[in-house]
């Protein structure tokens, strides 16, 4: 058995930080003492082989379910809003047309699965369009500000029921863990939806309450896009690319 | 965490890796996911691997590292810059961690008091450590089998890397009681390791 009186000077030799004088007169002792040498030759050992541990792996899906959380708890968003805007909903309903567009670039992709996956690119359209930007002459053509909230707002559904059918259909190229996962964060994102819809019937004039039914049709967009990107990739047997595309959507 | 390997850190100097961290915690704030998701990628893999190995369950270590992340974005509000990010979030991670273990141990009636002298100190009959390579199956073992709080630290002192001064001021214990803890966990995975 290793000298009782030696144990703490041979750790702290192993922490490297016994001093130096110290340490000669251990280096001196472990010499004549074997019982002392193998001990600390084993704490070094057992010190290497611990630092030598390899990192676990962090599963990619982790990072998605903890993004998908926040969003849910509306604390995060994934660019800047757009300034303010006199046209805000002419601005949605740019937004919501270039949606449209872009959902049909995600379902081709579905169709030729070796393709890279662009729908990260589209997930910035929505937001990327000002009051000033609406494509050609349609903004003033609108007859009343109500009209292009509506039209807006249909586009928005009409591009998330595509997007949802795409999703049901290829939802088996996801693992049952990860389905399950997104189906709950849909069934909350539906809750505030329906809310919000509600709090707008109620008070048709509320800005507020029709920009926070935008916020919540873009997020079930958002998600909607992240899945479409996932499946994409777990396709393609990608799984890391997977999560990378989707988070930096 | 600025010791602690793969850290990033040492090689900026101190100032401005801080002022960095502080740059990144006000972006979190803002709500901005890239942000946090920076955030994420530098520390989960340490958060998880610690959680791996003291939950010693790859999906509860999944489960506690989605709480982790997720109270550390509630609380970065609460983030003052006093100590490095990284050991802020060992610290928010390693209370989360331990809390769960206890949870678990006291619904299983288990005791989880600390090693004594007599259990560290034991020298079994047997060859010498140093014969063989220690296989890294038996280390994590090995460590499986170690109280949590000698665990604890030895994680974060021999396998992450930190200094005790950090270690202490993750566990909240003294510097001394962290030095104490690593090498009563040594000594009983010496044991341990010499019986297999």
């Amino acid at each position: 058995m290793a000298c009782e009186r030696n144990i703490d000077r041979i750790q702290e030799a192993v922490d490297g930080t016994l001093g130096s004088i110290r340490r000669a007169d251990l280096e001196m002792h472990l010499t004549e003492c074997e019982d002392c040498r193998a001990l600390y030759e084993d704490l070094v050992r057992i010190r290497d082989a611990a630092a030598a541990l390899p990192p676990q792996q962090v599963p990619d899906r982790a990072w998605l379910q903890i993004a998908g959380r926040l969003r849910q708890e509306g604390r995060i968003h994934d660019v800047q809003k757009p300034a303010p805007a006199r046209r805000w909903s002419a601005a949605w309903l740019a937004a919501a047309a270039a949606l449209v567009i872009a959902i049909g670039g995600a379902a081709l992709l579905l169709q030729h699965r070796s393709q890279p996956a662009p729908v990260a690119q589209t997930a910035t359209a929505p937001r990327s369009s000002s009051g000033n930007s609406a494509p050609g002459k349609s903004v003033e053509s609108v007859e009343t500000v109500q009209n292009e909230v509506d039209a807006a707002q249909q586009q928005f559904e009409k591009a998330i029921t595509k997007m949802d059918d795409l999703r049901k259909a290829n939802m088996s190229a996801l693992d049952p863990q990860t389905s399950a996962v997104i189906s709950k964060n849909l069934n909350i994102i539906d809750q505030a939806i329906a809310e919000n819809r509600a709090a707008v019937k109620a008070e048709p004039a509320s800005v507020a309450a029709r920009e926070t039914l935008f916020e919540a049709l873009r997020q079930k967009v958002s998600l909607l896009q992240d899945t479409i990107s996932l499946i994409n990739e777990m396709r393609k047997g990608n799984n890391a690319a997977a999560a990378q595309l989707v988070n930096k959507s | 965490m600025a010791t602690s390997k793969g850290a990033g850190q040492a090689s900026a100097p101190a100032a401005s890796a801080r002022e960095a961290e502080l740059q990144l915690v006000e972006r979190c704030r803002r709500g901005e996911l890239g942000a946090f998701e920076e955030l994420y990628r530098a520390h989960s893999g340490r958060l998880y691997s610690l959680a791996c190995r003291m939950l010693g369950n790859a999906a509860d270590a999944e489960d506690l590292l989605q709480e982790i992340f997720l109270s550390a974005h509630r609380k970065l509000e609460s983030f003052r810059g006093e100590a490095a990010l990284g050991t802020w979030l060992y610290r928010l991670g390693m209370n989360q961690i331990l809390d769960h273990v206890r949870s678990r141990a006291g619904r299983a009636g288990q005791i989880t008091d600390g090693l004594d002298d007599a259990t560290t100190l034991a020298d079994p009959q047997g060859h010498r450590l140093a014969d063989r390579a220690i296989d890294r199956i038996d280390l994590e073992r090995a460590l499986a089998e170690l109280p949590e709080g000698c665990r604890a630290a030895f994680l974060l002192h021999d396998v992450e890397g930190l200094e005790h001064r950090e270690v202490s001021e993750v566990l909240g214990i003294a510097e001394g009681t962290s030095k104490s803890q690593v090498h009563k966990a040594r000594l009983r995975l010496r044991g341990l390791l010499r019986e297999r």
